[in-house]
Parts: structure tokens; C-alpha cells; sequence
């Protein structure tokens, strides 16, 4: 832990710092040894709480007939003490619902209802100076109609105390010692993004038929000419188009575009089963509110 | 590794010279810490007052005053402030002679000449971190009725 000297742990609230200082000297010859007074210093606890979310993207909350969502956070007790925290959470739509806030008690990262109880009175056990939990809050969305630009906010404050940063609480700290806020106010908050419904990534598939006679029948050596819509709201990596070459159809060589831009077949397409294959198109990194399309022809045998 | 002494020690130290504390040398330690205010004249003031809350990452000022109430002067006076665990040695206090320092509370002397020792037994130069011990040492007899003051600042880890 990175404490307030760099490479020491800050010394716990209640510890007493206590100094003598020895005078030596001669007089008439002979050696003398005295101690001054002897001062004490209890150090006080400074209340300080960190609260973040891993992640920029946005959170979507999973439909009624679902399992919860659940969102971990990560509560730091950044106090040189013990410490609880009252924790809160609002949120800023209607359709989505908090179940619970629950600490992560066994500490795998994964919630189990069984294991990681709700909190109890709103507040966490005490928490040793500068342990981490995760929190999960547990969210379901109440309408399957989607929502978009919603949030969840989660506060966690001191019990002892929060606030303007040095107001104090004599007393209030561990072994009697004062408390007083520290820099942080003794209060955190972290504001998660969420949606329900459509939101996320959608893929939007179309097809058009041209025969050898020039009309739209779908007969014998009529190509078919296959669209796939990508829209991402938001930014992802390692996004990938798959479709299959439907039964009963052959792939055109040369056909699959990205974007209008013709892709070699033996970077878009692979073998997916003895029947035949699939186009397999990795578009990679993709920037927030864009929009994809893959096209590719097969004719029908 | 860095040994400290006991505080425990220092305090025993302390029960058995309490009636000492009637001889002719008398020292008065105290544990200060600054208070900024903006004087009339536009410069910031510094005083040093009786800290109301500290907490780790604070600057304090430990205050060694000491006065020869004899009517004879006092030789070799040699004062020796062992640092409280929780405490790390920053600088000697403006205004105050710089003390000789200890990083094993055996030798003493200027930061720069000392060092430290890993636990691979290499060594590197000693910081202010390593500090466990300031000692002053006065050059000269202290003349009856004369007193000074020594001074160093310190932070809470």
C-alpha cells in the first residue's frame, strides 16, 4: 500500500506517538543522564473512501425474464483506520430496478446470492485501513422496451462522519482517538451508464435475388446477393460478422465486401462444416455510433 | 534490516530520571506543528502550535529546549532525541543547528555520510526515511543561566 510517506503504511488511527529526549552532560567531573518530559500524540483517523467501476462502456440491463444484472464495483477503505460505509444507489430510470447491493463476502468476483448477502442496514461490515471489496449491485430491467442513456449512481459514505474535508469528530475514531475528513470528504460516488432492450450491437440481414432472365426469381444459377447491417452504439473491440453460406447455395468467389471494399476469400471465409462454409468478416476496433455492412453473392444449385 | 529502540525503554528511562529533573540542566521536549496565516504585510507567518488532529502525511516539529539552571557550566552536553516509530525524519528546523543523525542508533553523523545496509548486504547512501536517531552535541560549556533550543521537522507516516 502507497501510504502518505511513499513505501511506509500509514500509521493506524490510535496509535500513540510518544517522544522522551536524553540530555547528557558533565558536571564537576561526573557523568549525568536526564529525560525531558515525555510528550504524546494520538493520531487521528482521517476518513477517506474510494468507490470505481472498471469499464467505460455501457451496461446493458437484462430483460424481466432474466437473470439479474449485476454490476461489480469497488469499494476502498482509503482511511488509516477501520472503517464501515453507508452505501446508496439511485438510479435515473423507471424501468430499471436495483435488487440489492451486496459485498462480494468471499471475495471470488462473482456474485452468489447464497454466499454474498445483502447489506445490512445499507452500510458495509468494517472494512481494515485500505482493504478493497467488490459491491455488486443487482439490476433488472422491469419492461422489455428499451431504454437508452440511463444510469446508476452508487455513494459511499464514512459512518463515522462525512463532509467538508478537516471538519472533525472528536472521539469518533478507532481507540477513542479524534476523526476528522480527509480529502475526499469522507464521500464517493461512481455513475455507471445503462441501458435496456436494443441496445448493443445489432445485426440486420437482407437479401436480394437477381435470375439469368434478369427477374427476381429465385431459381436455378439465380445469385442471390446477401446484406449484413452491423450497428454499434458504442465502441467495442474484437467485433466479428459470421454468416453462414446458406444449404443449397454456392459461394460466389470474389463477392464479399466490407464497407464496398472486396476481401480476398481466403481472408473472409473458412470452412464451418462438411456441408460448406462460412464468411467470416473481423472488423476489429470499432468506433462508437457506426455502422458496418458486409455483403457477399451465392448461387442458387 | 533497522532496529529502533524500545519506546518502552525510553519510557523507563524517563520514570527512573524524574528526580534527576531537579539538577541543574532541565530540557523540555514538545511535539508542534505549523500554522500558516497571512500577516498584515503580505508574507505568510509561520507559528508553531499545539497540533489539534494529526494524521498521517503531517508535518510536525519536535522541540528540544533546554537551560542550565546551575550556577556552574555544564560540560559535553549531548542531547539525543531516538525518533517514535510512526515518525520519519524530514530536516533540521529552520533556525535550528542540523543534528547529527543515526540510521542504527550507534553511529552517529552528517545524512550524507551514512549508509544503509540490505538484506543482500549491499549497501546504498542513507535518506531521511532511514533516520532513527538525531543527536546534537554542544561545542562549547553551557554557561549558568544559559539556555538554546534544537529543532527538527518530522512527518507521520
Amino acid at each position: 500500500m502507497l501510504g502518505a510517506v511513499p513505501g511506509y503504511a500509514e500509521t493506524l488511527a490510535g496509535t500513540a506517538i510518544v517522544n522522551t529526549g536524553v540530555l547528557r552532560y558533565d558536571l564537576a567531573g561526573a557523568a549525568q543522564t536526564i529525560a525531558s518530559n515525555t510528550v504524546t500524540l494520538t493520531v487521528a483517523e482521517r476518513l477517506d473512501v474510494r468507490l470505481s467501476h472498471e469499464g467505460q462502456g455501457v451496461i446493458l440491463v437484462a430483460p424481466p425474464s432474466a437473470l439479474p444484472t449485476v454490476v461489480p464495483l469497488t469499494l476502498t477503505n482509503a482511511d488509516n483506520g477501520s472503517e464501515s460505509f453507508a452505501i446508496a444507489a439511485t438510479l435515473s430510470a423507471g424501468t430499471i430496478m436495483l435488487r440489492g447491493l451486496s459485498i462480494d463476502v468471499d471475495g471470488d468476483g462473482r456474485y452468489d446470492p447464497s454466499i454474498d448477502l445483502p447489506l445490512v442496514n445499507g452500510g458495509s461490515a468494517p472494512l481494515a485501513a485500505g482493504q478493497s471489496v467488490t459491491l455488486f449491485a443487482i439490476l433488472a430491467a422491469t419492461e422489455v422496451a428499451g431504454v437508452r442513456d440511463a444510469a446508476l449512481t452508487v455513494t459511499a459514505r464514512a459512518i463515522t462522519g462525512s463532509g467538508t474535508p478537516a471538519s472533525g469528530f472528536a472521539g469518533g475514531g478507532d481507540s477513542g482517538s479524534d476523526a476528522l475528513v480527509g480529502p475526499t470528504g469522507a464521500a464517493a460516488s461512481v455513475v455507471v451508464p445503462l441501458a435496456t432492450g436494443l441496445a448493443g450491437p445489432s445485426l440486420f440481414k437482407s437479401q436480394s435475388v437477381r435470375a439469368a432472365d434478369g427477374s427476381q426469381a429465385a431459381v436455378r444459377d439465380s445469385v442471390i446477393t446477401y446484406t449484413l447491417e452491423a450497428r454499434f452504439d458504442d465502441a467495442v473491440t474484437g467485433a466479428r460478422i459470421v454468416d453462414a453460406i446458406p444449404v443449397g447455395t454456392v459461394f460466389v468467389p470474389g463477392s464479399l465486401t466490407l464497407d464496398g471494399t472486396p476481401l480476398s476469400d481466403a481472408a473472409g471465409t473458412q470452412a464451418s462444416d462438411a456441408q460448406g462454409f462460412s464468411i467470416v468478416v473481423a472488423i476489429g476496433q470499432v468506433a462508437p455510433a457506426s455502422v458496418h455492412t458486409v455483403q457477399f453473392k451465392a448461387k442458387i444449385q | 534490516m533497522i532496529t529502533r529502540p524500545m519506546i518502552a525503554a525510553v519510557l523507563s528511562t524517563t520514570a527512573a530520571v524524574v528526580s534527576a529533573a531537579a539538577g541543574p540542566l532541565q530540557v523540555t521536549s514538545s511535539i508542534l506543528a505549523e500554522s500558516r496565516a497571512a500577516a498584515a504585510d503580505g508574507t505568510t507567518r509561520i507559528t508553531l502550535v499545539k497540533p489539534s488532529q494529526i494524521t498521517p502525511g503531517d508535518k510536525v516539529i519536535f522541540v528540544l529546549a533546554y537551560r542550565n539552571t546551575g550556577t556552574q557550566p555544564l560540560a559535553n552536553v549531548v542531547l539525543d532525541n531516538p525518533l517514535p516509530r510512526a515518525i520519519v525524519y524530514r530536516s533540521a528546523n529552520p533556525g535550528s543547528p542540523a543534528p547529527d543523525v543515526s540510521v542504527d542508533g550507534k553511529t552517529f553523523g552528517s545524512l550524507g555520510t551514512l549508509r544503509v545496509r540490505s538484506l543482500d548486504g549491499s549497501t546504498r547512501a542513507a535518506s531521511p526515511n532511514d533516520v532513527t536517531s538525531v543527536r546534537w552535541r554542544l561545542a562549547s560549556p553551557l554557561a549558568a543561566g544559559s539556555q538554546g533550543q534544537f529543532a527538527f521537522q518530522a512527518v507521520v507516516r
